[in-house]
């Protein structure tokens, strides 16, 4: 084989270089900043034919990520799509431009019970796009004992056999509801009687993964898991042996909405967004790939019976749940906990 | 005027370098707001945290993590050594016409991302994984045994990525050797021992060193894959770093953890180097 002459390869690194440059010219756009696993590649498509405006995705795996990448500036984002207790957050910074409603007809097909909730309470800011809770998995063939809650997850029996979400503020929620103590109300005094749970805790824990935590259950490589209720779902909808258990100490329920960051520079695309994943027949879309609760009342009518039936997605009962405040400053200490924690290691 | 041609290489080096180093620093002595933004609020806080626990001792928590990062890129570099040496000088030693598509084999796994080739890995490790399946299918097991999620993995893993990156510049040393000096060595009754020992080692430890550097470094900070397949407990040093600036939001103490880095490469250096130049004749 005879090297390829100088020229030749620098003209090709040159060309491969400039090629993206074709992508820049003016096109309407909108760059969407949302979870992994959570927006369907159909809904995409469908959008973008619909409208012609062409979607930029970027992920991220926990809300505290994405602010870190929102406020650190850099990237505009016209939309994102944060959990309950950060556009709390957001909202008290001003961070998020009020949506203009005439723009979204559709948000009459939302259940009411998901409106105008506590963390944006006039509806002004943010629509919502998936409830959920976080719960236990099992796989039921390999633990045969009953699992009920935290407790039983961490007694010790099942030492390096669990996958928990990556995520600071969940872990020491389950560690306060264990104790009994209200989960927004993070003092140091409760800080400091969760630190040591947490420290009996974490070196049980084999994976930290929030992107896809059923990656390891599905594997095989765990046999327990404290993940987002639409992996469960998902997971029972493989295979029956993995149920989903909300923990009887009290379990967090998530809601994630989108909504439109200050200085978005296609902010009307955003609302098209947002209108157009609100249709029934879209919204069903993302039930069928992510099997969240979802608060489209319209859209919950077209789901097939055994959607409707999945535990995970549409808890029976009447369980322990909360939503998630915003805690302020107390965020740091959680944050900082959790790192120095895990820093200690297992093994 | 040949100074002039190094100006942009240098310019360079200032906006990518030396100025992201400064910011580095100057975040590393300050605090974060609830939000998780840079808060122009100096002290020391920070490096207090990496060295000394809440009761005021030393604390060893961080110190584990650096050590337990060098531990793991040492011994890749190591394996990658062990494993490399040889093949860059079979390579370097074949037939010219070879070596071209010697060296093409050594580079098409760069053309898959490096991501894409760990997911595979994690696909062939786990559980249920492909080599668990082989093995239980040919009866050589009876149970699957753990693999993914071990240091065992995560040193296979920066072993396979990093692997390239000793052979190229071993290569570069072996091709330019001349044969003629090894056959004066054997002519003077030096056996292979010998002869690889005082003129092969010597004549090739260039791309040794340029190797070896180009592997440890690189996989001390390496955060990916030590999470990918090693679960994120037990996490390297790239792996607190890379979540402090992102899920942890706790940018001053990740700069912290940063220049702890970079001060401890450069007193390695200087010690290296200083070494080097009192004890050469």
């Amino acid at each position: 084989m005879k090297a390829p002459h100088l020229s030749t390869a620098l003209a090709t690194v040159f060309a491969l270089t400039l090629l993206p440059i074709r992508e820049l010219k003016a096109k309407a756009v909108l760059n969407l900043f949302c979870w992994s696993e959570y927006v369907p590649q159909a809904v995409i498509n469908g959008f973008t034919e619909e409208t012609g405006i062409k979607i930029n995705q970027e992920n991220y795996a926990s809300n505290e990520e994405m602010l870190s990448k929102l406020l650190a500036g850099g990237t505009r984002y016209d939309l994102i799509q944060p959990s309950e207790y950060t556009i709390e957050a957001l909202i008290k910074a001003g961070k998020l431009e009020p949506l203009n409603l005439d723009n979204i007809p559709n948000i009459k097909n939302l259940d009411p019970k998901f409106t105008k909730l506590a963390h944006d309470p006039t509806g002004k800011f943010c629509v919502t796009w998936m409830a959920g809770t976080v719960g236990i998995v099992v796989n039921t063939e390999k633990i045969k004992e009953s699992i009920t809650g935290y407790k039983d997850v961490f007694s010790g029996k099942y030492r390096r056999r669990i996958v928990v979400l990556n995520d600071a503020r969940e872990i020491v929620s389950w560690a306060l509801n264990t104790l009994g103590l209200p989960i927004n109300e993070v003092t140091p005094q409760a800080l400091g009687r969760a630190k040591p749970l947490i420290a009996e805790w974490l070196p049980q824990v084999k994976v930290y993964d929030s992107d896809s935590p059923k990656t390891a259950l599905l594997n095989g490589d765990v046999d327990l898991g404290i993940v987002w209720s639409g992996e469960a779902a998902i997971l029972w909808k493989r295979n029956k042996k993995f149920t989903y258990v909300l923990p009887a100490e009290g379990a967090h329920q998530f809601i994630d909405s989108l909504a439109i960051p200050q200085g978005a520079p296609n902010k009307v695309n955003a609302e098209k967004f947002i209108n157009y994943i609100l249709k029934p027949e879209v919204s069903v879309k993302i039930s069928d790939a992510f099997p969240y609760t979802n608060p489209n009342a319209e859209a919950v009518r077209l789901l097939k019976p055994e959607q409707r039936d999945n535990p995970a997605s549409y808890p029976p009962g009447e369980p322990k749940l909360e939503l998630f405040k915003d805690i302020g400053k107390a965020a740091r200490e959680v944050d900082k906990l959790v790192t120095d924690l895990k820093a200690r290691g297992g093994r | 005027m040949g100074w002039l041609l190094i100006v942009p290489m240098l310019l360079w080096l200032a906006a990518f370098v030396v100025l992201p180093t400064l910011i580095l620093a100057i975040y590393s002595f300050c605090e974060r707001d609830e939000l998780g933004q840079v808060v122009y609020h100096f002290s020391s806080e920070n490096y207090r945290r990496i060295f000394i626990d809440e009761e005021g001792k030393f604390g060893t928590t961080y110190v584990t993590v650096f050590a337990r990062s060098i531990f793991y890129a040492g011994l890749t570099t190591m394996i990658c050594l062990v494993a490399g040496y040889p093949v860059a000088w079979f390579i370097g030693r074949a037939p010219e016409n070879r070596r071209h598509l010697l060296l093409t084999l050594v580079m098409i796994p760069f053309w898959t991302s490096f991501l894409i080739r760990t997911y595979a890995w994690i696909t062939i490790l786990s559980t249920n994984g492909l080599l668990n399946g082989f093995l239980q299918y040919t009866r050589i097991i009876s149970e699957p045994f753990e693999m993914l999620y071990t240091p065992g993995a995560v040193v296979l893993g920066l072993v396979y990525s990093y692997l390239p990156f000793l052979i190229l510049p071993v290569y570069g040393s072996v091709e330019k050797l001349d044969n003629a000096l090894v056959e004066a060595a054997f002519d003077l009754g030096a056996g292979p021992v010998r002869a690889f020992q005082h003129v092969i080692l010597p004549l090739t430890q260039p791309g040794i060193v340029a190797g070896i550097l180009l592997v440890f470094i690189p996989a001390v900070g390496m955060f990916a894959i030590t999470q990918l397949m090693g679960g994120g407990t037990d996490p390297t040093i790239g792996e607190v770093i890379q979540n402090q600036f992102m899920s942890a939001r706790d940018w001053p103490f990740g700069a912290a953890l940063g220049m702890t880095l970079v001060i401890l490469f450069a007193s390695v250096f200087w010690l290296a180097s200083r070494r080097r130049s009192n004890f050469r004749v």
